[in-house]
This record gives structure tokens, C-alpha cells and sequence, in this order.
């Protein structure tokens, strides 16, 4: 069978899932040379952008990156479930990191929901096509979990709201992953007054070129540099770049949470399984080791079936709430229970080894310490399974 | 498959029906009349998950495992035959074949009490044989344990003459699996009910001046418990959309690990009134650590997984989108 240029053998003839899933491992099968990263591991978090960009763009040209998206952004249709399964595959065979792959699912279907449509139509192909990056800019120094207390301003330039041409954001942000590299930011703002909560923000559309604004990239316990600050000082932004209803930015910052649960939990899922299999490759063969990394497995196949129901009550046209705080504990624990099983069974290469292998392990290890912080702490997940699910009243 | 509808019909039949039960020995009796054997034979995965939970939830012992496992087998169920368990803790065949003498050891429901006969597994776990003997052959002990009530007999049976005949080879393994699938509903059944129980209390309870459930450390408990059980009820969906060993295992595990969790919690939140034998809470307790050692306890069986993951170096999805 020949790939040349397309990668897809008739595009009419991806009928289902399993044909698009099956279809899909054949090519990258098929393609694993070209999209094998050109780093040698563990890589820095440039090489890692860079990565990502490439297998995106390869993606793009094949033509797989357009399944699941809708026809106005330029996607080609078909269940979300195909971009799910996308993300999965490349992280599954380490193409990508999931992490930085999944902010395609956080930030594109907020423009698609959000976003004029010509705006959405310019903007959602080039991040799909890997020819931008962007990022979001929620969190505040004083907004952990507490995200309706944001305080970063938009004030309607000339004073009223409804007939300013633009917007001026004074503020900052932090968090923000990728800020430094990234051409455009989602951004949540105070437009109403300062108590206002959920019912004051309103989010915008922000080229991260734009004058006032500065990116202070934070140096992770990993010793990456992931995550910023963004500072904006008398940032201008025209009106036609605000997304959703002015005051409406809480329903945009909530839409995100059905794909942050499902697509994206799914792919960092296939990644964990793959984290699973390196450590099985190389773990000691004795009963201590098949405790651990029977543990580990057995953790990660219950999330995973548990993702899986979701996403097809989330296809099946279900709205997803409270009810995904369940997965977003398992996926914290089973992540940090997967790393704690490296730690345990391949001694002493956490701590002390300087090679390939304890460059990379130590790194992800120390990521994985956030997995129960970032995404709403695990103790906020916690509240709200108790007050949501199992109706217990408001807390003290 | 049956529609939903349907099936939440179902649920709520065999529910009201089983909770209508006087003592576990009219429980026999009103599955029969429900239909279960239709059921069985007809939706086996609709029967044993609902008929299961119920008995969990609803403290029931019943004997329709055996009837789970027989058909498993390949035989036709039928109330007088009943079948022989592995062990406390074990999933390996419990019976051996020298000759035409069988000797076996395991456990039984109560059905092994007033049955006529009882099927026995022999040999290697991928080499099965069976042989169906009558009752009178065997010793047959009725076990107190942690739960009496729950209804288990320790059979021995030694040099009884029989004829066995060869299954299989994959036989053994899918009445395993069946057996660990419908053990772990009804351990699913059990722990929410726990958690019903600690809930329920949590909003009564009143200390400080406030219902103890708006203490952040109790909603945390009975938020992990809640958590277990779901991750639980997500496996068992799994092991039934990707029925297989592999899957079966798996929720068997997830339900050991998912009853001591709830336990824990539900416990510690009842305190002292979940200390007494007034409160229902340690029927439930003892009925699911009961039922951990069928086929295999959590711990037992995580081994198991690891083993062969370390002997295959490899690690399956084993479930797709």
C-alpha cells in the first residue's frame, strides 16, 4: 500500500471509529520514521514544542488532523472521538508530549463555540496545522481553584461597553503554559465590578504580539520552564475578539471542562499506559515488581474504563458536570501511583542516575507531582463529588 | 442486549422482590419465580449484573452462582445440581481425577446442603474436566466464618468414584470469569449500600452543633468511597463490553480494593454506632469480605496481573473508544 502525500487511503471510506483508529495505527506504522522525534530523550521543553509542531503539521498535510472538527474550521466532520483517538495514538507512541498536544482540545473547541465564525475559520487551522500555539490565561496570582476571583481588568476603551471598538487589559496571569511560545491567548478578564464572581468575566481572543504585553517564564521543580507569567499593561484588543457575551467568559471558561475530561484525560491515559510499558520493560522479574506494576495496572484500566463510559455518554449528545470530578481523581492518583512504581522498582535511576534514563524518569516523576493540583486541586474535586454527587449539603 | 427501560424494570423487580425476602432461604424461591434461569439463559449479562447487585445491595445470599458457573461450564443449570468452588482465595480447578477416583476440595453455596448432586472442575485450569457426583459422596460442612449467614459449606470429597469427561479448554477460564463478574456486582452492591448507610448517617449525625457530614474530613471520606465505587462500576462495564479473563480479573480486583476502601470509610464516618450489631453496617462489611476470596482475593489476583506482565514484558490497552 502506497502513502505517498495522502495518508489516508479514501476518505470516504472512514465509516466508523474502529476503521478510523485501524486506518490510523497503519499509517503511523507505516510513517513512524518521519514522525519519530529528532531529539535524543529526554529533550528540552524547545525540542518538545518543536516536536509537537512537526508531528502536527504531518498530521495536518495527511489529513488526519481535520477528522472531528466541524466543516466551517476547516475539519472534515465525524465523531470528536476521532480527534480523541489521534491524540491518544501519538502520545501512546511517545510522537508527543500529552500535555502540550491537548491544548489543541481546550482552546480549539472554544473558539469554534465562542468565536465569530470568520474569526474561528481563520484561526482554529493553524493551530491544528501546528503553524501557532496558544495559550490560556486563567489562573491569577490570587486564583488558584478559586477561579471566579480573577481580578485581571478590560475596560471598554471610550467607557461604554457596548459601543467601544476595543477593549484595554490591564492585569496579570500565571500558569499560562507555553506563553512564551505562543501566538494567541484565551483570556479571562474582570468586566464587571470586583465582587462579581462568575458573573463579571468576560474572555478574550489575544494576539500575544500585541504592545503590553510581557512573558515571565517560571522555572518548574523539573527544571523546565512550561509555564509563565504574562503581565498586561494597557493591552488594547479589538471588540471582535471578545469570545462569548460580554460577561459571559464563565460559561466560556466551563465549556472547556467536557473536552479537558474527556479527550484529554483519554490521551494522557494512552501515555501513562505507554510510561507503564518503558517501566515493564525494565523492571526486575520478582513478585515484589509484579505487585507494583500489577497495582499500577490495575489503576490504570479502571480509569481507563471509566473514561471511556464518559466519552460515550459525552457522544451519546450527554452533557458532562460534577460527575467527571470521579475521573479526575483517578487519573491524579493512577498518575502519581504509575511514577511512584518507577521510583520504587528501578531504584536509585529517580534519584541518582545521570543517563538517558534518569534525565527522563526524574523530570516526568517531578511533573507528576502536580497531578493532583493542577485542573482543580483534588481536594476541590473531592468537594465537589460531596456536595454534587452525593448530595450532602454545603460544607461548614 | 435489553433496552434501558427494560432494564431499570428489571432492576426494580428484582430489587423490591429481594428486599420483600423474610430469610435468605426464601430467596431461592423468589428468583425462581422472577424467572431467573429465563433470565440467565436468555441475557447472561443483564441477569447476573442486576440479580447481583440486588443481592448485594439487598444483604440477600442466594445460590444462583452455582448457576452462573454451570452454565459457564456449558451445563444446563438446574436447583438441584450445584457447584463446587475453589477454595477460599484460589481460581484453580478444585478437583483432581486419579483414575476413576475423584478427590476434591473447595467451597459450596447452600445449595450443596439440600442439591442432589454436585459438578465438579478437575485438572489444569487450561486442561478442564468435569464430573458431576451425587451429594451423598461428599463431606459437607456448613461454615460460620466472619458471616454465617452468607450461606458457604466447606466440601471434601475423597476417592469417590466418577467419570469424567473432558471440556473445553477454555471452559474453566470463562466460568472463572462469569463467576468473578457476577461476585463482584454483588460486592458492588454491598459497598454502596455501605456508602448509603454512611451517607445517611453523615446527615443525621449531629456533633458540634452540625450534621457531621459539613465536616470537610467526612466529605472527603465518603468522596473517596464514592470514587472506588464508580472506578468499580466503570470495570464491571468493561469486563461485560470486552468480556475475556483478562477484564473479569481486573473488575475482581477493582471490587476487593473498592469493598475495603468503602468499608474503611463508611466505617470510620459511622463510628460507634457502625461498631454495633444494631446498625446494618457490619452485615455488609463481613458479606463483602466474604465474598473477596471467591476467585481470588484483590491482592492475590494484582499479583497474578503483574506476573504476567513482567513474563510478557508487555502491557495491553485490553479496552478501546
Amino acid at each position: 500500500m502506497a502513502f505517498s502525500g495522502k495518508g489516508i487511503r479514501d476518505s470516504r471510506a472512514v465509516t466508523d471509529l474502529a476503521d478510523y483508529r485501524a486506518q490510523l495505527r497503519e499509517w503511523l506504522d507505516a510513517n513512524h520514521d518521519r514522525l519519530a522525534p529528532r531529539f535524543s530523550p529526554p529533550g528540552t521543553l524547545d525540542d518538545h514544542i518543536a516536536q509537537m509542531q512537526r508531528v502536527k503539521s504531518l498530521l495536518f498535510e495527511a489529513g488526519w488532523m481535520q477528522f472531528g472538527w466541524p466543516e466551517r474550521v476547516g475539519g472534515r466532520g465525524g465523531s470528536p472521538m476521532m480527534r480523541t483517538e489521534l491524540g491518544a495514538a501519538i502520545a501512546g507512541r511517545d510522537l508527543t508530549d500529552p500535555g502540550l498536544y491537548s491544548l489543541i482540545e481546550v482552546l480549539a473547541p472554544t473558539l469554534i463555540d465562542f468565536a465569530p465564525p470568520e474569526l474561528a475559520a481563520e484561526v482554529v487551522p493553524r493551530l491544528l496545522s501546528g503553524a501557532e500555539i496558544w495559550c490560556q490565561g486563567f489562573s491569577e496570582p490570587d486564583t488558584g481553584s478559586d477561579l471566579a476571583s480573577l481580578r485581571c481588568r478590560a475596560v471598554p476603551k471610550g467607557g461604554d461597553a457596548r459601543t467601544a471598538s476595543s477593549w484595554v487589559i490591564k492585569g496579570q496571569k500565571v500558569w499560562t503554559s507555553l506563553a512564551q511560545y505562543s501566538d494567541r491567548c484565551v483570556l479571562l478578564t474582570r468586566t464587571g465590578p470586583p465582587e462579581s464572581r462568575h458573573r463579571g468575566i468576560t474572555a478574550f481572543f489575544v494576539d500575544m504580539n500585541s504592545p503590553g504585553i510581557t512573558v515571565a517564564p517560571l522555572e518548574m521543580i523539573n527544571g523546565e520552564r512550561e509555564f509563565a507569567e504574562v503581565f498586561f499593561d494597557d493591552v488594547v484588543v479589538p471588540s471582535e475578539r471578545m469570545l462569548g457575551e460580554l460577561n459571559g467568559g464563565w460559561a466560556v471558561a466551563m465549556s472547556i471542562l467536557p473536552y479537558e475530561r474527556s479527550s484529554c484525560f483519554w490521551q494522557r491515559i494512552a501515555y501513562l499506559y505507554q510510561r507503564l510499558q518503558k517501566l515493564v520493560d525494565a523492571a526486575p522479574d520478582d513478585d515484589r515488581a509484579a505487585e507494583v506494576v500489577g497495582n499500577a495496572f490495575l489503576q490504570l484500566h479502571a480509569l481507563r474504563a471509566r473514561s471511556r463510559v464518559t466519552q460515550h455518554r459525552l457522544a451519546a449528545g450527554g452533557t458532562l458536570g460534577a460527575e467527571t470530578s470521579i475521573e479526575k481523581v483517578l487519573l491524579a492518583t493512577a498518575e502519581q501511583t504509575t511514577y511512584d512504581a518507577v521510583r520504587r522498582l528501578l531504584g536509585g535511576v529517580i534519584e541518582m542516575d545521570d543517563g538517558t534514563a534518569g534525565e527522563t524518569w526524574r523530570g516526568e516523576y517531578l511533573y507528576s507531582r502536580a497531578s493532583t493540583i493542577y485542573g482543580g486541586t483534588i481536594e476541590v474535586q473531592r468537594n465537589i463529588i460531596a456536595r454534587r454527587l452525593l448530595d450532602l449539603g454545603s460544607a461548614e | 442486549m435489553i433496552d434501558a427501560a427494560d432494564r431499570a424494570l428489571m432492576e426494580e423487580t428484582v430489587r423490591a422482590a429481594l428486599a420483600s425476602a423474610g430469610a435468605n432461604t426464601e430467596i431461592d424461591g423468589i428468583l425462581a419465580k422472577l424467572g431467573w434461569l429465563e433470565m440467565l439463559e436468555a441475557e447472561p449479562a443483564d441477569a447476573i449484573d442486576v440479580v447481583f447487585s440486588a443481592l448485594g445491595a439487598t444483604h440477600g445470599a442466594a445460590t444462583a452462582l452455582d448457576d452462573v458457573v454451570v452454565s459457564a461450564l456449558g451445563t444446563k443449570p438446574r436447583p438441584d445440581l450445584a457447584v463446587l468452588l475453589p477454595r477460599f482465595g484460589a481460581w484453580d480447578p478444585p478437583g483432581r481425577i486419579d483414575g476413576s477416583e475423584l478427590s476434591a476440595r473447595g467451597l459450596a453455596t447452600a445449595r450443596a446442603a439440600r442439591a442432589g448432586e454436585l459438578l465438579v472442575v478437575c485438572g489444569e485450569a487450561a486442561d478442564p474436566w468435569a464430573a458431576t457426583i451425587p451429594l451423598q459422596v461428599a463431606e459437607i460442612a456448613a461454615l460460620r466464618g466472619i458471616d454465617p449467614d452468607a450461606g458457604f459449606h466447606a466440601v471434601r470429597v475423597q476417592g469417590a468414584p466418577a467419570t469424567a469427561t473432558r471440556l473445553a479448554p477454555a471452559a474453566w477460564q470463562a466460568a472463572v470469569a462469569l463467576g468473578r463478574r457476577a461476585v463482584s456486582h454483588q460486592i458492588a452492591g454491598a459497598s454502596r449500600a455501605m456508602l448509603a448507610l454512611a451517607r445517611t448517617h453523615a446527615l443525621e449525625r449531629v456533633q458540634f452543633g452540625r450534621p457531621i457530614g459539613q465536616f470537610q474530613a467526612v466529605r472527603h471520606r465518603l468522596a473517596d468511597a464514592l470514587v472506588a465505587l464508580e472506578s468499580l462500576e466503570a470495570t464491571l462495564s468493561a469486563a461485560r463490553e470486552d468480556p475475556g479473563s483478562e477484564t473479569a480479573a481486573l473488575a475482581k480486583a477493582v471490587a476487593g480494593r473498592t469493598a475495603r476502601t468503602v468499608a474503611a470509610h463508611c466505617q470510620q464516618v459511622l463510628a460507634g454506632i457502625g461498631f454495633t450489631t444494631e446498625h446494618p453496617f457490619h452485615r455488609f462489611l463481613k458479606r463483602s469480605m466474604a465474598l473477596e476470596g471467591l476467585y481470588g482475593s484483590a491482592d492475590e489476583i494484582v499479583l497474578d496481573v503483574g506476573r504476567r506482565l513482567l513474563a510478557a514484558r508487555r502491557v495491553p490497552t485490553l479496552i478501546e473508544l
